[in-house]
């Protein structure tokens, strides 16, 4: 059976770094920063989220292992139907939030 | 050197292909040229003037390997400057599952000049048809 894609639920995503670190070849860069959570009770201590930046997938080290679908505990990633298509350019190679959803 | 392996991939002598298989992706390969004709030529210099040429790099390029590489790929633009390059699948595109290696080149491209990339741990082979389409023009027609 050939695979496809890997596409990104990128509102499951919490920017928690599992995925990319259990990715065997390392193709998956993430990056995120915290923001405070607004309307807290007063006198609350302050609370923040991960707010996700910029994640991509570099399909040129990618060897569709599917250990980042397995390990993901937010089900943020997930197979999809069609392979990646061929391209012109190294750069085109690795896909940003936009192209993985 | 030994012969190469073009096969007439469309059967109507437009455009020839030429796998140079290093690994595991050779087999995608030739499960997508399953079917098709085989030239019979074995040298690059006896194609018909005009033909179309794609080069497939299928397979891991290791450092030991390079040269083999660059000496196919250079006589087959010498006799063919139009011929395309493949890079097919992760390891020629950029050393895919190795990139860490010490001794895996880093995707072909830094060896030859690439027209197209085709990702996939291996790439499935409608992946390689629908490329061969695009580089030969088929997919506008």
């Amino acid at each position: 059976m050939s695979h496809g894609a890997i596409r990104l639920i990128e509102a499951n995503c919490t920017s928690c770094m599992i995925c990319a670190r259990e990715c065997p070849s390392w193709c998956i860069t993430i990056d995120s920063h915290t923001e405070p959570i607004p309307d807290l009770p007063p006198g609350a201590r302050e609370r923040t989220t991960n707010v996700l930046d910029r994640f991509a997938i570099d399909w040129s080290l990618c060897m569709f292992c599917g250990i980042c679908v397995e390990e993901c505990p937010f089900d943020a990633l997930e197979w999809a139907s069609d392979p990646v298509s061929g391209v012109t350019t190294a750069a085109g190679l690795t896909h940003e939030i936009e192209e993985l959803r | 050197m030994a012969g190469m392996q073009f096969w007439d991939w469309y059967g109507d002598g437009s455009t020839y292909v030429v796998d140079v298989g290093l690994a595991c992706c050779t087999l995608e390969f030739e499960a997508a040229s399953y079917g098709r004709t085989s030239a019979g030529i074995v040298r690059v210099e006896d194609l018909p003037a005009g033909s179309r040429v794609v080069v497939v790099i299928s397979g891991t390029v290791t450092d030991k390997l390079t040269g083999p590489v660059v000496t196919i790929v250079s006589r087959i633009r010498a006799a063919v400057p139009s011929a395309a390059v493949v890079a097919f699948g992760a390891c020629a595109s950029a050393g895919g599952p190795y990139w860490d290696s010490y001794s895996v080149t880093k995707g072909i491209d830094q060896l030859v000049a690439v027209d197209a990339y085709v990702p996939g741990c291996p790439p499935p082979p409608e992946a390689l048809a629908t490329i061969v389409d695009e580089l030969s023009e088929r997919a506008r027609v």
